[in-house]
């Protein structure tokens, strides 16, 4: 393993810990406000200063944290199983499966997803479960295809053919065999997924329609922050830094992974 | 190199499949938008009266029932009428085109940008894998693929326009104005910001591509005639290597016209993603579902073009 | 004519207590531009640039002219009447007019010579087509057709004499016609009055001292002299609408200079706008209010003890500091600052924050702490949802009050939703518990559309409040023509509904207002206002 493989897992485990273990240790609500003390600079009452009503920003930071990285895992979780399901398919079946579910498929990827979750996010409702079924069901399309690749491929492995020729059902063999191989696929996809997740978090909470207050997500604390950005402008820097930061580490983490379970894409991180 | 007639039924399958995308899209849209809660601007305001709003539903023609209205719709898409903005009254064919040729120089920049620097340094980063240049290299492109785009874009805002004035923060043109030095300065940092989101994929698939081709060029060549001929190794395999980049190139085509919403809000852009956003909030429904028809359109006549270009760059790819 | 003697009066009053009133508040020092400051003999020529967020309809009673329309549109459509300097109805079309005793007919005399800016002559039956064929029209759906509720039918006596029949007496309809109420040309919008997009989209002929040379959606409307003008010629060559939605860039390009004049939205920034060398800033009392309604339907709301325990518990003095950055004041009744010849500002200091005296107040309504702090009453804890509106201070501002009621045991749940969601929610449907927003009217203390009990359920009686004795003062201010006996009327109503609270009020807020220190001879109004003093405004040369 890599050392920024290394450093990304102790970064995700870091920021993990922030978010979870964080806010039983520091216990300032994240909506409490003091408006007396608004947009304080760090202290130790305040180790990040407080925002434009007085509010902890450590603590912000730590829920708001929770939240944009459940939405990012979640949405991908939700990429996969459909992504899954419909590479699967298409790849073990072949036929009329095949040609209906991947064109559905290259018709997806063809198609500007953020346009459409903008849409759809008016329609549903904005919140954090509706971002993590819009994400997540407009973003499975690449795990989608990882998955028929590799499907096509393991489909004629003799230990397939083997277990067609004592008549396991098809999909036994499909949930069995033939799936668990395409896991380290699915391990980097997945972690490049949460990445893309939480960036479009990010951005639709940025237009307003993400997330809403008073819970904070580090997207929408970007969106009040940069009301500030002249006069207070590092509200704005920890949570674009937090994001930053958050991204880096599954994009590293992927492709430590990537370069970990497929040899052949060592020399090339593509 | 493949004959004449497979490429024109491949471009006729092509473009049928495109054709219902298109339409399938325009369904999604238009069924999904009109059952956001809600309604027209014109009518979710504060300051209009019930009676008020009640005339203008019946005006837009809202009161009637979805299927229908769609039906409409559709039969006058396909005479090329993509119906009338419910918050202008204009053409909704009219209003799209005033801001796509803002949204195209905006995305066609950043994707030239994106090729002009993306590929050298891809290739720069290939010919020295592992050293200390492609180690920051690739660390650079990690994090610009990793920076929200729109926090970007207020840095740069912050530092070019406000700080150092010397970038307009804003707009297309200084009105009253609109010289072609002002035009391409007001281009600069969106068209900068908007690259971010696709160059660093950009630099990796070229850098991947090349090392891939390389790999199996050397085994090949290398041993056989010496390394006296990396040079002309290196530019044949460059030809090779960026077969995969324009395949890439084509799916990256959706990810930046998505990234034109947030950069255009950000930048003051006045195109078809800001308009997007206007039409979204705004419940303008036919505006909505023009949109995402023409974007659809654009983004599927670009991957049937550049899986042409994919055919005529290498003769060993089989028309499907 | 006596009522054109009464309107002067008016004015006169008023005037003097405007410049008192913003002598006092914060930030309002003269900071070169647009105020007071002398700086030299106008000149004419150069170009004012003014930022707006989105594309105009350039025609004021297009249900599509939102905001954003109101200033071009009010450049370049004249009314019958105009904002005065001091906010009372002065002449623009019209040049005088008189009321009948019963106060049911309003008869204007037309300003002689004035012609549209295509060159056709504009005549009575322009303004007889604006209101008959647009305004009055059920079936067009025109924008603040309801302000004109009371209006029967217009007729034009000769070329230049209207005459307004009225169901009912309407003291308002001069202050009225001079909001948002353009009179539009009837040789060209005959056809369609409302959807014409050549007009409303490019070049409509007005009548106002700029009209428009072009029309660029997404980017800007320039428009230039209108040397048809009845007027005096105005000063500035051009006046540019630059279309620019973000907020921020706004004040990066008020920074850099490219902005004449724009209403500061986002006041945060307005300590780094100070320290700017070439902008200053200027603030001006709003005819708005903000308020917190509490639906009559819920019967804890319905107990005037709870809500003013509401008020006394919320900290509005901090409201104004943090989310305002101080500029505006605190809220007792419907009738703002601004309308200085009505204010009573003695209301002012009513509910001064008092968490304690808000607990004894719920206490005696029957609200006692449970265990865990939260306030019950009937075995059931006092807690309900806020919607909130996605749409300029409204979120940070109901994070507060949710955390002042929160020290009472009051529990408030906070649900944002984006803005359309939310007005189809709370006020299409009615379907809320509490919300806050705010209202803005015209320049005159008539807030019966607001108050009345006709309005609740349907109309802008959001609250949906019935009280038959305060329909009875809404309507006794409608039907009183006579300053002195109105001005009792209204500070009746003030005090009436500071103790009854039918909706919550909050405050009323200022507009700051960022200027380039090159502009001047802009009123000190709000800039909705001052743009029908464009013609006046003038820049020094760079």
């Amino acid at each position: 393993m890599n050392r920024l493989t290394v450093v990304s897992i102790a970064v995700l485990i870091t920021i993990a810990l922030f978010v979870v273990v964080g806010p039983l240790l520091w216990t300032i609500p994240p909506e409490a406000t003091d408006p007396a003390h608004a947009l304080a600079g760090a202290g130790a009452a305040h180790p990040l200063g407080t925002d434009e009503l007085g509010r902890d920003v450590l603590s912000r930071l730590a829920h708001g944290g929770q939240v944009t990285l459940l939405v990012g895992v979640a949405a991908m979780l939700a990429a996969l199983v459909l992504g899954v399901v419909i590479g699967g398919f298409a790849g073990f079946y072949g036929g009329w499966a095949d040609s209906l579910l991947m064109r559905f498929t290259d018709a997806m990827l063809a198609v500007p997803s953020f346009f459409l979750i903008l849409v759809v996010i008016t329609v549903i409702g904005s919140g954090p479960l509706p971002l993590i079924l819009v994400i997540g069901g407009l973003s499975w399309m690449p795990v989608a295809r990882v998955v028929y690749g590799e499907t096509l491929r393991w489909k004629q492995a003799e230990f397939v053919l083997a277990a067609r020729s004592l008549g396991t059902a098809p999909l036994r063999i499909l949930a069995r065999h033939i799936l668990p191989q395409t896991i380290p696929s699915l391990v980097v996809s997945a972690t490049l997924g949460v990445a893309y997740a939480i960036l479009t978090e990010s951005a639709v909470s940025y237009l307003g329609l993400g997330v809403q207050p008073p819970t904070p997500s580090w997207g929408n604390m970007l969106q009040r922050a940069q009301q500030y950005v002249f006069t207070a402008p590092v509200l704005a820097i920890y949570p674009g830094l937090a994001i930053t930061v958050l991204v880096l580490a599954f994009n590293f983490l992927g492709d430590g992974l990537r370069d970990r379970f497929d040899p052949r894409a060592r020399t090339g991180r593509a | 190199m493949v004959d004449d007639e497979a490429v024109g039924t491949f471009i006729a399958r092509r473009v049928v499949v495109g054709a219902l995308v298109v339409v399938f899209v325009s369904a999604l849209t238009f069924f999904f938008v009109n059952l956001a809660p809600g309604g027209p601007a014109s009518i979710m305001r504060i300051d209009v009266t019930s009676e008020q709003r009640d005339t203008l539903i019946r005006q837009m023609g809202l009161d009637r029932p979805v299927l229908q209205r769609y039906g409409e719709w559709l039969g006058g898409a396909v005479r090329g009428d993509l119906g009338t903005s419910l918050l202008t009254d204009e053409p909704v064919a009219r209003r799209i085109g005033d801001r796509l040729p803002n949204t195209l120089l905006l995305a066609g920049t950043a994707l030239l940008l994106s090729l002009l620097v993306g590929i050298p340094v891809g290739i720069m980063q290939a010919l020295r894998r592992n050293g200390p240049l492609d180690h920051v290299l690739s660390v650079v492109s990690a994090v610009g693929l990793a920076i929200p785009v729109f926090w970007l874009g207020i840095v740069l805002i912050l530092v070019f326009a406000v700080t150092l004035r010397v970038l307009p923060s804003a707009g297309v043109v200084t009105v009253g104005n609109g010289s072609p030095g002002d035009r391409l300065a007001h281009l600069v940092l969106p068209a900068f910001a908007l690259a971010t989101t696709i160059l660093p994929t950009v630099v990796r698939f070229m850098r991947s591509a090349l090392l891939e081709v390389l790999d199996a060029e050397y085994l090949r060549t290398a041993t056989a005639k010496g390394l006296a001929h990396r040079i002309v190794v290196t530019r044949h395999a460059l030809k090779n290597a960026l077969i995969p980049v324009v395949s890439a190139v084509g799916a990256l085509v959706p990810r930046l016209l998505g990234g034109t919403v947030v950069t255009e809000a950000v930048f003051g852009w006045p195109g078809m993603g800001r308009l997007a956003l206007e039409a979204a909030t705004g419940r303008d429904y036919t505006l909505v579902t023009g949109i995402t028809v023409v974007t659809a359109a654009i983004a599927v006549a670009t991957s049937i073009l550049v899986d042409l270009i994919y055919t005529r760059l290498d003769p060993r790819v089989r028309l499907a | 004519m006596r009522q054109l003697a009464r309107i002067r009066l008016l004015s006169a009053l008023a005037f003097s207590v405007v410049l008192v009133g913003s002598a006092c508040a914060p930030g309002a020092t003269p900071a070169g531009g647009g105020s007071g400051a002398p700086a030299g003999a106008p000149v004419a020529g150069g170009t004012v640039t003014i930022p707006i967020v989105a594309d105009p309809t350039l025609n004021p009673w297009s249900p599509n002219a939102f905001v954003e329309s109101l200033f071009v549109n009010r450049v370049l459509f004249d009314g019958l009447t105009k904002p005065g300097k001091d906010l009372a109805p002065a002449p623009d079309l019209a040049a005088s007019w008189e009321t009948s005793a019963d106060g049911l007919s309003w008869t204007f005399k037309l300003r002689e010579g004035v012609k549209w800016s295509d060159g056709k002559p504009f005549t009575a039956d322009d303004v007889a087509f604006t209101f008959n064929d647009i305004v009055l029209q059920k079936d067009l759906g025109a924008q603040n057709r309801g302000n004109f509720a009371a209006v029967n039918k217009v007729t034009a006596v000769n070329a230049t004499t209207v005459k307004f029949d009225l169901s009912r007496p309407f003291a308002a309809l001069a202050s009225y016609l001079a909001y948002n109420a353009g009179i539009v040309p009837k040789h060209v919008l005959s056809a369609d009055p409302l959807k014409t997009t050549s007009f409303n989209k490019g070049i409509p002929v007005s009548t106002g001292p700029y009209k428009v040379e072009k029309y660029t959606s997404g980017e800007s409307v320039v428009l230039t002299r209108n040397d048809n003008y009845f007027g005096t010629k105005p000063l500035l060559d051009k006046v540019v609408f630059s279309v620019v939605p973000d907020a921020n860039t706004q004040i990066a390009q008020a920074l850099a200079g490219d902005i004449g004049i724009m209403i500061l939205d986002n006041k945060a920034a307005v300590d780094r706008i100070k320290s700017a060398p070439n902008v200053g800033i200027v603030s001006r009392p709003l005819v708005q209010y903000y308020w917190l309604a509490l639906n009559q339907t819920d019967p804890r709301f319905t107990d005037v003890r709870v809500r003013q325990a509401f008020v006394d518990a919320i900290d509005r003095n901090a409201i104004i500091k943090s989310v305002e950055l101080g500029y505006g004041s605190i809220a007792n009744s419907p009738i703002s600052p601004a309308l200085s010849a009505y204010y009573d500002k003695s209301l002012a200091s009513k509910y001064p924050y008092d968490p304690a005296k808000a607990k004894s107040l719920l206490a005696e309504a029957g609200w006692t702490p449970g265990a865990d702090g939260v306030l019950m009453k009937d075995g059931k804890p006092f807690r309900f949802t806020m919607d909130v509106g996605q749409k300029g201070v409204l979120e940070p501002v109901n994070a507060l009050i949710q955390q002042d009621l929160k020290k009472i045991g009051v529990v408030a749940d906070l649900n944002t939703m984006e803005w359309n969601s939310y007005i189809q929610k709370v006020v299409v449907r009615r379907e809320y518990t509490a919300s806050v927003n705010w209202w803005t009217y015209p320049s005159d203390p008539d807030v019966f559309p607001y108050y009345h009990s006709t309005a609740a359920g349907k109309g802008f009686n959001i609250p949906g409040y019935l009280d038959p004795k305060l329909d009875d003062l809404l309507v006794q201010g409608q039907a009183t023509a006579d300053l002195e006996k109105r001005k009792a009327v209204y500070t009746k109503l003030q005090a009436y509904t500071a103790e009854t609270l039918p909706y919550l009020f909050l405050w009323y807020p200022e507009e700051v207002d960022v200027v380039s220190k090159r502009l001047h001879g802009v009123p000190e109004l709000g800039l909705r206002d001052a743009v029908h003093y464009i013609g006046e405004w003038w820049m020094t040369k760079q």
